[in-house]
């Protein structure tokens, strides 16, 4: 029972790890709490449901055409609502962030409305056994889909010369820039980058639940901005460790003591962690320049 | 800081007309759901003022703010309703508790980044919502208390829309009035010293873990209050009242109207009750056309409609 639902939370951890990354990516840059992170990310995989229940289109054209989407329109509301704020205070943008993500959920409810809908099986709905274990074909496609992609985009962020400008933008703007590195530019595609990886744990998300709805909008920029905060804002490696964190307390809580109470147990050790280590897990001790 | 070396001259008369203009209206306009329009404008305003004192003067980020209305609306509904206190006593308590509760949340401030109380805050909002939801035998759950008594002034029963107009304009005035004097007080120059540069403060004898705790504290306060007079208000509060959703609402309503303004609060309020109201009846487009105002307003007005400019972290372009 215990191991069951370890890896029924790891699993579910690994789909929070694609969300939390694109946040936290975005809050370690430009130190905004991207309050449409999550509506961005339901929209797109929301538009892979059109396609493959509508237009009954092929389903891997339909998710690659919902991730196209949400790093499209990740990087049109970067350009839209952030891009001229970035000098304000950062609350401004955190309202504009909310503002686009009312803006895109009344979209959603226009197209496809309010209602919890049936999402279809990406992956074959199989359970086999190990060691007397239950592993679903969609855990295990979520977790080599989720390591896939993290370690592609460890690569990118090493290797590729976008990806070298983005980790030093997250050092110092005003210094990448006089380095000669397209800010707007880059900034755009680190936007993009995170709708991208958002519409992808949707996608798993909601194949492996069944189910799809606005709320799970704001329910992801929620627990994208808690296990970012369990492993350290802006910190990438702590956006893994929160997530796994944040995935297997729930469904702990859940299964041990009951699924209302689970956002609380998850909140409670939040505060519990913070009041120990006050700059989450893997986060560093920011030292206050005068 | 330009206000006190500026003498506004106008100033002096615009505010006691609006006061004048506000208290005519209900004998003018008769209209019982404008009235409750009003009164609940009222209700975000004071919550809004004790927000934008928290956010605005002392640079606080603050995401729980709906629990500290639920807090002062529980407080005194269930005073009032299993004790059988009367209203200003109830009201005394839920400031009280609310008080307590903000230097309960205020001492982790001190410990934690701006980002970081924010989440703490809003895991507060959440625990608090869903313990008033789960707790049956205390706070009657999903249901929420019922049957709250009106209030009554020097004995005089609180009943109508009208009456309660009057008493909403009261609070929103003595909130305003307490905090344009806490503002201008040695508290107030201690919160804005922390938000425009908390180490620089320290360096000049502020202490800053006091008045940060303080400043929240005396923000959410006002918050208990709002909640108090909402549970007389509507007579019946459930935790469905006190949701994130309700934060958000607040927050919004704070910065378009103007972080670090008090009647930018208010006016902030005004301005999305009454857009939520208006584009009721474009129901499907509301959160839309929300969003949009949102939006445009800041990207053309950045500080708010009537917000100061100094909050930044850059240096502004000129001028003082």
């Amino acid at each position: 029972m215990f191991i069951q639902q370890l890896i029924n939370g790891i699993s579910l951890g690994a789909i929070y790890c694609l969300i939390t990354i694109g946040y936290s990516m975005v809050y370690g840059i430009m130190r905004l709490m991207n309050f449409a992170h999550g509506d961005v990310y339901i929209f797109g995989t929301f538009v892979s449901f059109m396609f493959m229940v509508t237009y009954k289109m092929n389903i891997f054209l339909a998710c690659a055409l919902g991730m196209l989407t949400g790093a499209l329109l990740a990087s049109f509301v970067e350009i839209l609502a952030y891009r001229r704020l970035r000098h304000e205070s950062r609350v401004i943008s955190m309202i504009t962030a909310l503002g686009a993500g009312f803006i895109i959920q009344n979209g959603e409810e226009i197209f496809w409305g309010v209602e919890l809908q049936r999402f279809p099986s990406v992956f074959p709905a199989d359970t086999f056994t190990v060691l007397g274990l239950n592993v679903s074909t969609v855990q295990l496609f979520t977790l080599v889909f989720t390591f896939a992609l993290l370690a592609a985009f460890h690569l990118f962020l090493t290797y590729a010369k976008t990806g070298k400008a983005i980790l030093c933008l997250a050092q110092d703007i005003t210094t990448t820039s006089l380095m000669g590195v397209p800010i707007n530019r880059t900034v755009t595609i680190v936007y993009a980058l995170g709708g991208f990886l958002g519409v992808v744990s949707g996608i798993l998300y909601a194949s492996a639940y069944n189910v799809i709805s606005i709320s799970m909008g704001f329910a992801g920029t929620i627990a994208a901005f808690t296990a970012a905060v369990f492993g350290g804002l802006g910190n990438l490696n702590g956006a893994i460790v929160g997530s796994l964190i944040l995935g297997v307390t729930q469904s702990l809580a859940g299964a041990y003591v009951s699924t209302a109470f689970k956002d609380v147990i998850s909140f409670g050790l939040l505060i519990l962690i913070l009041l120990v280590r006050p700059m989450g897990i893997l986060g560093e001790k920011k030292v206050e320049r005068v | 800081m330009a206000a006190q070396t500026r003498p506004w001259r106008w100033q002096f008369l615009f505010y006691p007309l609006i006061l004048v203009g506000l208290l005519i209206l209900p004998l003018v306009v008769t209209n019982e759901y404008v009235l409750r329009i009003m009164i609940m404008i009222w209700i975000y305003s004071v919550a809004c003022l004790g927000y934008n004192f928290i956010m605005g003067f002392t640079g606080l980020l603050q995401f729980g703010h709906a629990a500290f209305y639920g807090i002062g609306a529980y407080t005194t509904g269930l005073l009032m309703t299993e004790l059988g206190f009367s209203f200003w006593p109830a009201l005394a308590a839920a400031a009280a508790v609310t008080f307590i509760f903000g230097i309960l949340m205020g001492l982790p401030a001190l410990r934690l980044r701006g980002d970081y109380i924010c989440l703490v805050t809003l895991a507060f909002g959440e625990i608090f919502r869903v313990t008033m939801q789960g707790w049956q035998s205390f706070t009657h759950g999903q249901m929420g208390i019922v049957g709250i008594a009106p209030p009554s002034v020097f004995g005089f029963r609180i009943v109508s829309n009208f009456h309660f107009y009057y008493l909403g304009l009261a609070f929103v005035v003595t909130s305003f009035l307490f905090l344009t004097y806490v503002a201008n007080s040695k508290i107030g120059r201690a919160a804005t010293a922390i938000r425009e540069d908390e180490l620089a403060a320290t360096c000049l004898g502020v202490n800053t873990a006091y008045y940060k705790v303080l400043c929240f504290s005396i923000g959410c306060t006002l918050a208990g209050v709002a909640g108090s007079f909402l549970a007389v208000f509507l007579s019946t509060i459930a935790p469905s009242n006190f949701t994130l959703g309700e934060t958000v609402l607040m927050c919004i309503m704070v910065i378009v109207g103007g972080l670090g303004s008090l009647p930018g609060s208010i006016l902030g309020a005004a301005c999305l009750i009454f857009a939520t109201e208006f584009f009721r009846q474009v129901y499907e487009y509301r959160l839309l056309i929300i969003g949009l105002i949102m939006v445009f307003v800041l990207l053309w007005h950045p500080q708010g409609i009537m917000g100061i400019r100094a909050w930044q972290r850059h240096e502004a372009e000129g001028g003082d």
